[in-house]
């Protein structure tokens, strides 16, 4: 496996990283303080091509491989401090871009992903519901055809981006007799009759990631917007959870170099007992194990991204880098704040919401718990 | 390949994974496999994996549904496809 970069990926990800540091930092304590989200850095992002980075170009995308794509996003990272309006970017790629890229007719590719690469457009994800959880596919939600529309009943809860989306991937039951085996995915427009939103979800961390309950009450979809067939929707998830454990967690590795750098240049700076706090050997080893993790983790997502480009199924490879990454990027915060000391618990020094940020890593896109069994059970037990 | 070796190749695969100590005469090649729960999400995902991994194929994820996936003889006309 060959991971060096060209020049001109090289050059993406330099530029990458520079204009996160330039543009999307600025204001986010406040943003942060009031559950804000920046659509002026999201439109800034659609600019720079972020969210078309996989999607072809024929649909406006930059048709970037799976392994360039994670490249660029573990600079945006690195450069933006905004983990939720990374996070935001992020939901809108893998929940909703790459399910119609697989699953989409062409007709459905030409309307939905234009808009979508372009940032006019912001998609969200609609699948879990107040008992459907880790068992996501026991979903309540029905979807009844009526004509050529789909009446949907039923309410989300958890929707990344919900209070700002234009269109949601929504599952839903079409045929509640057959289980699993019914869950199907359709693509919901904002406008859509019968479609509401609940209360805006407060969260602990990625707070300026918008996140609310959806319901649907007799919302009319039309027959057009099923995304694949009826039925499809098991593995439509579970195609969309590959691409999204396998590369949701890229800018947490570029995060996880920034929380590094901040560390080593505290250590070296702080001074107690007449010395750099990091010539003391216990904060060496925090140091450490940082780097370590970090070398680690980037392994795992270019080892995924990497089989992804070569076009193979990743679920196995997915899972351990979304297990490895969410883990570590935890870790790794939790260190840097022992380092800073109660500096670091301050809001003035941002490790504490850096803490915040990736502790809810280990939940999204199935808990370490769900990778543990999905590792378990691809190697034969 | 044969399309006979590639059933019996598959079903060896869920006999031993997904239905340990059945009779392996129970399982034909119009056995409902994924509308009867024997092929769950997970088990779904490992035949898929399992199936790349020893025909050296690709299986797009559209492709991974009952209409494919729900019988030996269905999974063995998409592999058969593909080689």
């Amino acid at each position: 496996m060959d991971f060096s970069w060209s020049e001109e990926q090289a050059n993406l990800r330099e530029s990458m990283a520079k204009f996160a540091r330039e543009e999307l930092n600025e204001g986010l304590a406040a943003r942060d303080k009031n559950g804000e989200f920046n659509r002026e850095g999201w439109n800034t992002c659609a600019k720079m091509g972020v969210h078309g980075l996989p999607v072809p170009t024929a649909y406006g995308g930059l048709g970037m491989d799976a392994l360039t794509t994670v490249g660029v996003l573990e600079s945006l990272g690195y450069g933006c401090e905004d983990n939720g309006l990374v996070f935001s970017i992020n939901a809108h790629m893998w929940t909703l871009e790459t399910p119609i890229m697989g699953f989409g007719t062409e007709e459905q590719k030409k309307k939905f992903l234009p808009k979508l690469t372009s940032g006019e457009w912001i998609g969200a994800n609609a699948m879990s519901e107040p008992g459907a959880g880790s068992d996501a596919y026991s979903i309540a939600t029905t979807a009844k055809k009526k004509g050529d529309v789909y009446l949907l009943n039923g309410g989300k809860v958890f929707c990344s981006n919900g209070p700002i989306a234009d269109v949601y991937l929504a599952f839903a039951n079409t045929d509640p007799a057959l289980g699993a085996n019914g869950v199907t995915g359709f693509l919901v427009e904002r406008t859509a009759p019968g479609l509401s939103l609940g209360k805006h979800t407060e969260k602990m961390g990625l707070r300026t990631s918008p996140m609310c309950e959806v319901f649907f009450e007799d919302c009319e979809v039309p027959e057009a917007n099923r995304l694949g067939r009826e039925g499809a929707g098991k593995m439509l998830f579970a195609d969309s959870m590959s691409w999204e454990r396998g590369c949701i967690l890229a800018s947490a590795v570029g995060t996880m170099r920034r929380l590094l750098e901040t560390s080593i240049e505290y250590a070296s700076a702080r001074e107690q007992f007449g010395q750099p706090i990091g010539k003391f050997q216990m904060i060496q080893s925090k140091i450490v194990d940082m780097k370590l993790r970090l070398d680690t983790a980037r392994a795992f997502l270019y080892q995924s991204a990497y089989q992804k480009s070569r076009g193979k199924s990743v679920y196995l490879e997915a899972a351990m880098a979304k297990l490895y990454i969410s883990e570590s990027w935890i870790e790794c915060a939790r260190h840097a704040l022992q380092i800073h000391g109660g500096y670091g618990y301050t809001v003035e020094y941002k490790i504490e919401r850096e803490l915040r940020d990736a502790l809810a890593s280990t939940l999204f896109s199935g808990t370490s718990e769900i990778q543990r069994t999905i590792i378990a059970s691809l190697m034969g037990l | 390949m044969e399309r006979q070796d590639i059933v019996d190749t598959v079903k060896k695969f869920i006999l031993e994974q997904f239905l340990p100590g059945e009779d392996p005469d129970e399982l034909t090649t119009d056995t409902p496999l994924m509308t009867t729960g024997i092929l769950d999400s997970l088990a779904t995902l490992k035949l898929v994996t399992f199936l790349e991994q020893e025909f050296d194929i690709t299986v797009e994820a559209h492709e991974a549904d009952a209409a494919n996936l729900n019988t030996l003889d269905l999974i063995a006309d998409l592999v058969d496809g593909k080689l």
